[in-house]
């Protein structure tokens, strides 16, 4: 999977190009417009991110050039504004999500795993894990070929573990994922705890093992050791 | 009441007492006049008839000189010594066939050397006629003159005070946050073209405070998020690292307090655009639906500390809300029921019409109800709560013309919107 980052700010760039090469993925850098524009006309990648501020232009020209070559690369725009407009225009032109800054890592790692599978058009592909296999089309779930009653929650838990297995996922950033804005931060812990409770138990009734590692005060770790 | 019609109203009025007073001092000189007129006719007269009857032999008690005079002669026995007085009187009048105001002049003369008093009465009638003429006149004249007046003040008001009307009209219209310049009428008058400039400037003066604070806004949300970005992503970094827990531990807080940082930033510059009224544009919605579908968001929240829901929809109607803030609104309010309740509680949403209530169970309060609305007021000890809650709900209220009402009593609390 190619990745192509445009950010012009040095140090966010190093830290998403690390966690996305972590996670798996062949990831380009373009901190510039026209470093973009180049990379962009001279190959095809799976899925550009793309900061809208840039010092050489404007992050959603990117787009629409991608968009006016007919490339099938899909699109997440990262932006410091949290305007409507901004947002709104971005998807119009064709972005296929919208992240703002400040964001975790593994919540821009899901999207784009989500936005990948979405775009690789295959409805029957499915998440494999050891015994877990999720099929996030139509959200079901088997464990040992055996169907997995869950919740929305603690499906979109259990799809955020799995893209960020062997990675250290904080609460925040699970609270992020799984209410966005409509949660204070501090109530939603007691929250997560009670679905990773029950998905757990879910998952282990139906003889799955535990993945679930708990990294004391700061989160959770999805991992197969 | 319109200028106009104020001004119609004095104009009427003034019209009724100048008229009333110019009638009755119309009606006095005239009348001055006339009776000078009389009294002079009168002395004429007499000076004729004492010349006639000293001259003429036979002597008839009453003569008619001219139409409507009445002269009338008595003898007196010894000489009277009447000087010749003038006073009003009522007669029969035989033209007219009733009693009718005449003026009377009475005087004593000899002729033939007998004594007489004589009197002669003229006819008032005119007198009357002319308090009827007068009344009609100036009734008249008031007509006219009210009338036209008005069509003049119309006129007036259509042609002169046009750029005025012109000029309130824009501002009706005009909404700071996507403003349209004002378009001025010319016009010869300076007050007017004074208030346009005046105004003119204002507004510039406004939209450009607006902007720079909109704009200040946006810069500081926008400069601040790099950097908070780069924190939280270096310290997401380092938590994938093989660290000893304690270390773990220290970057986890740096990690927590960033994501602190941006919620608290976010809900700051939500609170700021609502008070700058960057939220202008609302629509119809129907809360009614809008809260079934945010209750099934909530749903497994409630079911996690086992809340009972009951709900009671009782009006369908619409409101017209900014869609964003309402989302805000609702969400606020119903996870701040989720989150203060205890488990097994319970939560009641009402919908009636122009009101919604939220009641739930939960603890005691600590803070005085009052102070829950101040920002960074916090019920809890909870740093990680940005404590913004209550007045952001307070801030889309208030911008959308609706009161919220807190009460509580021992462990219920209930929330009441109206509008």
């Amino acid at each position: 999977m190619n990745i192509l980052l445009v950010e012009d700010e040095k140090s966010l760039g190093e830290s998403i190009v690390a966690y996305l090469t972590k996670s798996g993925y062949h990831c380009e850098w373009a901190n510039s417009f026209n470093s973009a524009s180049e990379k962009t006309w001279s190959y095809e990648y799976d899925c550009v991110v793309v900061d809208i501020t840039l010092p050489d232009g404007n992050g959603l020209e990117v787009i629409e050039r991608l968009k006016s070559i007919k490339s099938k690369s899909g699109i997440i725009i990262i932006s410091a504004k949290n305007a409507i407009e901004d947002r709104i225009k971005g998807l119009d032109i064709g972005a296929d999500d919208y992240i703002t800054k400040p964001f975790d890592l593994a919540e821009l790692n899901a999207r784009i795993r989500a936005l990948i599978r979405r775009r690789s058009f295959d409805a029957q592909n499915e998440i494999v894990f050891n015994e877990i296999c999720v099929s996030p089309y139509d959200r079901t779930v088997t464990v040992n070929d055996q169907n997995l009653t869950l919740t929305k929650k603690e499906f979109d838990l259990l799809i955020f573990f799995i893209s960020n297995q062997n990675r250290v996922v904080t609460k925040e950033s699970i609270a992020e994922h799984l209410w966005g804005d409509n949660m204070d931060m501090a109530d939603s812990f007691d929250f997560i705890y009670s679905h990773l409770k029950n998905l757990r138990k879910k998952i282990q009734e139906k003889g799955g093992e535990d993945y679930v590692q708990t990294v004391y005060g700061v989160g959770y770790k999805f991992t197969k050791n | 009441m319109k200028l106009l019609d104020i001004a119609n109203r004095y104009y009427l009025i003034t019209l009724v007492l100048v008229f009333t007073i110019g009638s009755l001092g119309a009606y006095y000189v005239l009348k001055s006049i006339i009776n000078h007129e009389f009294n002079e006719k009168l002395y004429a007269e007499q000076a004729q008839l004492v010349y006639e009857l000293r001259n003429f032999e036979n002597l008839q008690r009453t003569y008619y000189l001219n139409i409507g005079d009445v002269i009338e002669l008595e003898e007196a026995p010894t000489d009277p010594k009447l000087s010749p007085t003038l006073k009003d009187t009522i007669m029969y009048d035989q033209y007219e066939k009733k009693e009718l105001p005449f003026r009377m002049l009475t005087f004593s003369d000899k002729i033939n050397g007998k004594h007489y008093i004589i009197s002669i009465s003229k006819s008032l009638l005119p007198n009357l006629d002319l308090i009827q003429g007068v009344t009609e006149i100036m009734i008249g004249l008031a007509i006219v003159l009210m009338i036209s007046l008005g069509l003049l003040n119309r006129l007036i008001f259509q042609k002169l005070w046009s750029p005025f009307h012109h000029i309130i009209a824009q501002l009706q219209h005009f909404k700071i946050s996507h403003p349209v310049p004002l378009s001025m009428e010319d016009s010869d008058v300076e007050e007017f073209n004074q208030l346009g400039n005046v105004l003119e400037e204002m507004i510039s003066k406004s939209i450009r405070d607006y902007k720079n604070l909109k704009e200040y806004t946006e810069n500081t949300s926008h400069e601040i998020q790099t950097p908070l970005a780069i924190i939280k992503n270096k310290a997401e970094m380092l938590l994938q690292e093989p660290l000893e827990e304690d270390q773990l531990n220290e970057v986890s807080k740096i990690y927590e307090a960033a994501t602190r940082l941006s919620r608290l930033k976010d809900g700051l510059s939500l609170l700021t655009k609502i008070e700058n009224n960057q939220y202008v544009e609302a629509q119809e919605f129907c809360l009614k639906e809008f809260l079934e579908t945010k209750l099934q968001t909530f749903e497994e929240l409630m079911e996690i500390k086992n809340i009972t829901l009951q709900t009671e929809f009782i009006d369908s109607q619409k409101v017209m809300i900014n869609q964003d803030l309402a989302h805000i609104l609702i969400n606020n309010l119903l996870s701040n029921a989720i989150k203060h309740n205890v488990n097994n509680g319970w939560i009641k949403v009402k919908l009636e019409k122009n009101r919604l209530t939220i009641s739930n169970s939960g603890n005691t309060l600590i803070v005085p109800p009052k102070e829950l609305f101040e920002r960074f007021k916090r019920n809890t000890d909870n740093r990680e709560s940005t404590g913004l809650g209550l007045s952001l709900i307070q801030r889309i209220c208030e911008h959308n013309h609706m009161t919220i009402t807190y009460n509580h009593q021992n462990e219920q609390h209930e929330l009441k919107l109206s509008w």
